[in-house]
């Protein structure tokens, strides 16, 4: 196995016509990293994978893979393995034919293909089905076919678009922890395109977020959930309460919070509070508690309704009507555990260590 | 579309189809079956109609084979009223398969011979209605565009200028054709008729596959020059395509004819269509541009255009006494020979007669004894035919070609002769060829 | 659906399959049982040994073989790289690409043939252009040559039509992942374009190897007669009805149309990838280098200038007095069409009259099949769509012979005369011929239809037949239509079996008379007239049809 490389993308920029795709993005890949591009759809993200694989170019900006600059490089000289969302396995051939194709084309001995092809089949645990035809897999077959025709080539680069998506869902979390192993296992840097966030999070070491053609936050998963920098992460990764309202700092001690739905809301003293100005209090539901009277006085206590209840198992979500905003709350369910019935007066407790305050 | 609409529709279409069959049941219909072509009877169909108000033409336009197939298998009674053709061979196939009524039209002035030919039927079966001489047409704009001099004779054709710019068709595939073949064969006599069937084969650009290709060839500058029937000469001239028509010295005149058919549907009106076309407006019909033919009726050729031949006053000299008999006799003999030694293998003939002319153009600018007599002896094995005079004029051997009803043995007898025929053709051109290139060897 | 079939249903089935036995099972099989008999009641395979003994009919065999491959063979040429540039790259001038897949097919190839002699031929206009400019002369028309040549041209786009489809339906990630892995250029077309658009490309070819093994036509007018469908043609009307020969050549055609649609339904089996495409978009299309440019423009104005000489040639001849060994006709005249509307426009009748009722036989019939097959539980139902299928691989020679052996002798009252002399029989034989079209498009209208819109109108009280009434057929008007408008269109340009058919002038429909006029020399004048007439009328049919079918498929999407 050839050593990990670094992948740069370095202030690209695209159009398709004029519609600008990519505005401006600046992104480094660290060597044997498992990096995901996490959007919803329209974001730019499978645009961005392509480039790098060579098949949309950039206006302007540089793509460099191990150093190299290959902005200028045709697809098939770029030796980056794609796996593509539909697989893109060729019906025409067999499983085997398909996993050879990359090193036929790379004029390898033949002992050397069919050497090659058996341990990439093997990697994926396809050693049986050689001879058959991508017609006759399952889905998750498929999966590993086209993942094991693109790592037998020893890409410098693995990308993978929406891999999963067209799996069903308790397939598509047995898939992602076997691609986690491969990954681990070859060590190879690997860009990986999703909507999920939950699959994001759960398989790479860092996430890029996009939105209309930008990158606007990259960290890592924890990084991204507790300290969203925008109003847009915070509501793309997970769920979260978002009041918007004016923040009034004072000297040395704590500050209030005003909102025109819930009225004033005091906040505790904190490093991380900016100066007074218009903010968004971003939290999430796990951080409130909901109770019939004020308990816990660190708490930041809230008057309201339950509008509505869901029960989800593991915990209970209200939806508590707080003067002229709705504020999610979720409870903890253990059996036994007593619940509030819509239209009953409750008080939501904000744990203020979970809230982020961002600027918009 | 709605139901309404189609129901509007179909009512339509009935109404149309009646209106179409309409005809058809009505009985002041009059049935050609006819091999000539529509401007020809699309000139009578309305001059008859004319003269006839309230009849109609009907023409069945088949290929002279065909219409005798046509007419055999039809019962009595439902039978086509008139056969008109040019073939006399398929008016005695007729003839003989009692498919023919004897009537005489009654029209005056038309002589009993051209030539020595009978114009009618001796027996009164059927009866000359034009008559057609063969000759050679050529494209002027192509001949000048070549620098080639005009034909006049068979044999000029044979000349090595021409090689490539010459076109006939098979006497297998048309009638026309055939009687083209038969008289040269009758005028040149057999061996020297072949010598220079063999030799314009050699110098033909195609052997078409339909008669009516030569003259469309030729008159349309594919081809420079055509072995024609007259009447494609004259009528694509007069048509004012840049053709030029000549009669060889060597041509025979022949009728083509006009017959009543046995069984017909409507014999009266059939009788009234043939005396119609015998007449002297219809004799003057095959005067039309379009149409081009040589009357029988010597008077109507008072109203031809000027430098329009005449048979009758000497303007064609046919030194050819067609012998009808001669050419049934040896007709399946003819085509086969001609099939098996210059159709099928027309390319080792041109092959053979490009290198002849190599040989022989520089054996002219360098003469030498030695390559002159290698030449010569190339000359005659390519140009002779594979089957000599006097095996032609043996019954039994013609027998066997004619038989009607071939069984299994004839068959193969006449299958094996024919192949025996095309390997020898082929021996001769390959060894005609090394002759003549050794010929051109000897030119140092 | 009710589980059990009416009365009804199975009388109308019984109609239909009594028409396609009359006029499609039974002369055929005749046609099959002659080639076989031995005249005693007997079978024997002696006339097929005769066939291969006589060295014409041997050499007709192999020329009918080779013309339809070559034939294949140069249309692939033509089409295959128009249909890869088209799809895969950023092109100029899609609609010239577009017209270029109708216009060859409005025009009937024999008419085209005899205006591409005078282009082609040995001294047509562009060998006179090459011998003036470089001494050169290209036998494009010569013998088999020529009728490949216009084979091809007119064929090609039906490999162009089924190719396009084919490669547009290919998921552009299945190239993509070959260009990641390595491959590019004529590697990538080869490995996985080519491949992935077989099915379609097999489709088209196939379907031009039988068009040409059948054409009758074509070879007719270029002067070749040494090929199957002309020697059938030729046998049956000169050595008459009883020749056992014509027989032969006809099972052999049947033989080889059924073996080339076996073959490529073989070759398809399992390879049915037009489906592939999974919510991507349509495939993003590559820019030309500018060398690459030249050459996909260059050939693809050269096809366009090929596929319109016919349709110049032709219109020029029509106006043309003169037309000999020269580039264009010297003079012009309105003559020819003034002799064709005096003399033909009877043929010109004939023609809208036969092809009409032949398209209302197929509709009617199409629209029953397609009802039948898809919304009734009538036992053997399928034999029915199979049946009007079958008439896919009999050529038109064929179906003629078969008619004239098996209606000779069929007097039809109020016609006074014999089936086979009457102008019915053309209609009839037109109808069976495009029947598997008709049905097809019927079907495929009508599997658009869900069935809970008929089971709504049943649901609110209509009957059965109210039903179909009011709401299957004007659901299905569009299919129907489009299956009328194929049929009457390739109707009137039929030639192979009207040749054999058409006894009678005043019965013969245009494209008989198209050939009647082309065997004359004054008559080429008056014929392409005609066929201009032909061209016009087959040309305002499809575009009627496709205008039709736009507004149609517009007014849906407004209110779907």
């Amino acid at each position: 196995m050839t050593e990990p490389v670094r992948v740069e993308v370095e202030n690209v920029s695209l159009a398709f016509g004029a519609t600008q795709v990519l505005r401006g993005i600046d992104v480094a890949i660290a060597p044997g990293e498992f990096f995901a591009l996490l959007g919803p759809s329209g974001c730019g993200k499978s645009t961005l994978l392509r480039l790098i694989a060579g098949f949309n170019h950039a206006q302007s900006g540089h793509v460099r893979i191990g150093g190299d600059d290959v902005t200028r490089v045709p697809p098939w000289e770029r030796n980056v393995g794609m796996v593509f969302q539909s697989y893109a396995l060729w019906p025409h051939m067999t499983v085997a034919g398909n996993v050879a194709f990359g090193l036929e084309e790379r004029g390898r001995p033949r002992e050397e293909i069919r050497r090659r092809v058996a341990d990439a089949l093997a990697l994926v645990g396809l050693q049986d089905l050689a001879d058959r035809r991508p017609g006759q897999l399952s889905g998750g077959q498929q999966q590993r076919v086209a993942l094991a025709r693109t790592v037998a080539i020893e890409p410098r680069v693995l990308l993978l678009d929406e891999p999963l998506s067209n799996l069903d869902a308790k397939l598509r979390v047995h898939m992602r922890r076997e691609l986690v192993q491969l990954q681990r296992k070859l060590g190879i840097t690997t860009i990986f395109v999703t909507h999920d966030q939950e699959e994001a999070m759960t398989t790479c070491d860092r996430i890029a977020v996009m939105s209309e053609g930008r990158i606007v936050q990259t960290g890592t998963p924890v990084e991204l959930y507790d300290a969203p920098a925008s109003r847009f992460v915070a509501e793309f990764v997970g769920s979260i309460n978002l009041l918007d309202g004016n923040l009034q700092t004072g000297a040395g001690e704590g500050a209030t919070f005003v909102s025109p739905q819930v009225g004033p809301v005091p906040l505790p003293p904190s490093e991380s509070l900016p100066g007074s100005g218009d903010v968004t209090l971003a939290f999430r539901p796990h951080g409130v508690s909901v109770s019939a009277a004020r308990a816990d006085p660190a708490r930041i206590w809230l008057a309201g309704a339950v509008a509505e209840r869901e029960f989800l198992g593991e915990f209970v979500r209200y939806r508590v009507r707080v003067g002229g905003a709705d504020i999610l709350v979720d409870a903890p369910h253990l059996t036994g555990a007593p619940w509030f019935d819509p239209g009953a007066g409750v008080e939501v407790g904000i744990d203020p260590r979970e809230i982020r305050v961002l600027r918009p | 579309m709605n139901l309404h609409a189609l129901r509007r529709f179909a009512a339509a279409l009935a109404a149309a189809g009646a209106a179409l069959a309409a005809p058809i049941a009505s009985g002041q219909q009059v049935t050609v079956i006819t091999s000539f072509p529509k401007e020809l009877t699309d000139a009578y169909r309305k001059a008859f109609e004319a003269k006839n108000p309230g009849t109609k033409v009907e023409i069945l336009n088949k290929n002279t084979v065909a219409g005798v197939a046509y007419v055999r298998e039809l019962a009595p009674g439902s039978r086509p009223d008139v056969f008109w053709a040019s073939a006399p061979d398929a008016f005695e196939v007729l003839a003989n398969d009692k498919l023919l009524e004897k009537f005489d039209p009654g029209v005056a002035g038309i002589p009993a011979k051209i030539g020595n030919y009978p114009v009618n039927d001796p027996e009164g079966f059927y009866r000359g209605q034009a008559l057609a001489g063969y000759g050679i047409m050529w494209n002027t704009r192509y001949l000048k565009a070549n620098k080639l001099p005009e034909p006049r004779e068979w044999a000029d054709l044979a000349k090595p200028v021409y090689f490539g710019h010459v076109a006939t068709s098979s006497p297998s595939r048309s009638g026309t054709t055939h009687l083209t073949v038969e008289t040269v064969l009758q005028g040149e006599g057999w061996d020297k008729g072949w010598s220079q069937l063999l030799q314009i084969g050699g110098n033909a650009a195609a052997i078409t596959e339909r008669s009516f290709a030569v003259p469309d060839g030729v008159s349309n500058g594919q081809y420079g020059i055509g072995l024609v029937i007259d009447f494609f000469g004259l009528a694509a001239k007069a048509n004012g395509f840049p053709v030029e028509f000549v009669y060889p010295s060597v041509t025979a005149i022949v009728p083509a004819n006009i017959a009543l058919v046995a069984g017909a549907k409507n014999p009266d009106l059939g009788k009234r269509f043939i005396a119609f076309t015998l007449s002297e407006e219809g004799q003057l019909v095959l005067l039309d541009p379009k149409v081009m033919r040589l009357p029988v009726l010597p008077k109507t050729y008072e109203k031809a255009p000027k430098g329009f031949p005449n048979p009758y006053a000497g303007t064609i000299k046919p030194k050819v006494n067609f012998d009808a008999n001669l050419s049934e006799e040896r007709y399946y003999l003819v085509s086969s020979l001609f099939d098996q030694t210059i159709t099928f293998r027309h390319k080792e003939l041109v092959a053979a007669t490009k290198a002849i002319n190599e040989a022989a153009a520089k054996l002219a600018a360098k003469p030498n004894p030695q390559g002159e007599k290698l030449l010569a002896e190339a000359r005659a094995i390519a140009y002779t035919s594979v089957v000599d005079e006097p095996k032609s004029r043996d019954k039994g051997f013609l027998a066997a070609f004619r038989a009607t009803k071939k069984d299994a043995e004839t068959t193969k007898r006449v299958t094996a002769l024919e192949e025996h025929w095309s390997t020898e053709a082929k021996k001769n051109y390959a060894r005609a060829i090394a002759l003549a290139n050794q010929a051109a060897a000897t030119v140092k | 659906m009710t589980a059990r079939p009416t009365l009804a249903q199975a009388a109308i089935a019984g109609a239909i399959a009594l028409f396609l036995a009359a006029f499609l099972v039974v002369p055929v099989l005749a046609v099959v049982w002659i080639a076989f008999a031995d005249g005693a009641g007997g079978v024997t395979l002696s006339h097929f040994g005769a066939f291969f003994g006589v060295s014409l009919l041997r050499e007709s065999f192999w020329n009918s073989l080779y013309v339809a491959a070559a034939s294949v063979l140069v249309a692939s040429v033509i089409a295959l790289p128009i249909a890869y540039f088209t799809s895969r790259f950023r092109l100029r001038g899609a609609l010239a690409v577009q017209t270029l897949g109708v216009l060859p097919l409005v025009m009937p190839p024999f008419v085209g043939a005899v205006a591409m002699q005078l282009i082609f031929g040995r001294n047509g206009s562009v060998n006179l252009l090459l011998g003036d400019w470089l001494g050169v002369n290209v036998p494009f028309m010569e013998g088999l040559n020529g009728v490949i040549f216009v084979e091809a041209l007119h064929y090609f786009p039906f490999i162009l039509l089924n190719l396009s489809v084919a490669l547009a339906n290919i998921d552009p990630a299945m190239e993509e992942s070959a260009q990641n892995l390595g491959a590019h250029g004529f590697r990538l077309f080869r490995r996985v374009v080519f491949p992935l658009a077989m099915p379609g490309y097999v489709a088209g070819a196939s379907l031009v190897f039988v068009k040409v093994f059948d054409d009758l036509g074509t070879p007719l007018v270029l002067n070749v007669t040494n090929m199957l469908a002309p020697q059938a043609y030729l046998r049956i009307t000169s050595m008459g009805i009883e020749d056992p020969l014509g027989y032969v050549i006809s099972v052999i055609m049947i033989a080889f149309s059924i073996l080339a649609m076996w073959l490529s339904a073989r070759a398809l089996r399992g390879r049915d990838y037009a489906t592939v495409q999974r919510g991507g978009a349509a495939a993003p299309r590559r820019r030309l280098s500018r060398g690459q440019a030249v050459l996909a423009y260059g050939w693809i104005a050269l096809v366009l200038l090929l596929v319109l000489s016919p349709h110049l040639g032709i219109l020029l001849l029509s106006f043309s007095k003169v037309w000999s060994f020269s580039v264009v006709p010297e003079a012009f005249t309105l003559e020819n069409y003034r002799t064709v509307f005096a003399d033909s426009s009877g043929m010109i009748v004939n023609t809208l009259v036969y092809a009409g009722l032949a398209a209302f036989v197929d509709i009617v019939i199409g629209t029953t099949i397609a009802y039948l097959v898809l919304r009734t539980p009538l036992p053997g139902r399928q034999f029915l769509d199979l049946g009007a299928a079958a008439a896919l691989a009999i050529p038109g020679v064929v179906l003629g012979i078969g008619y004239l052996r098996l209606f000779r002798g069929v007097e039809i009252p109020w016609l006074g005369g014999a089936l086979t002399a009457s102008w019915i029989i053309l209609p009839i034989a037109y109808s069976v011929r495009r029947l598997p079209y008709a049905v097809r498009s019927c079907t495929a209208a009508l599997q658009q239809l869900h069935a809970s819109l008929e089971e709504a109108a049943e649901n609110l009280g209509a009957s059965r037949r109210r039903t179909i009434q009011r709401i299957v057929v004007p659901l299905m008007a569009g299919g129907i239509l489009a299956g009328f408008v194929t049929s009457f269109i390739t109707a009137a340009v039929e030639l192979s079996a009207t040749l054999l058919l058409a006894s009678s002038e005043s019965m013969a429909p245009m494209s008989y008379g198209i050939y009647l006029y082309m065997q004359s020399i004054a008559g080429r004048g008056p014929g392409a007239a005609l066929g201009v007439v032909a061209v016009v009328i087959v040309a305002v049919g499809t575009y009627a049809s496709n205008r039709f079918m736009a507004g149609r498929s517009a007014q849906q999407e407004t209110k779907p």
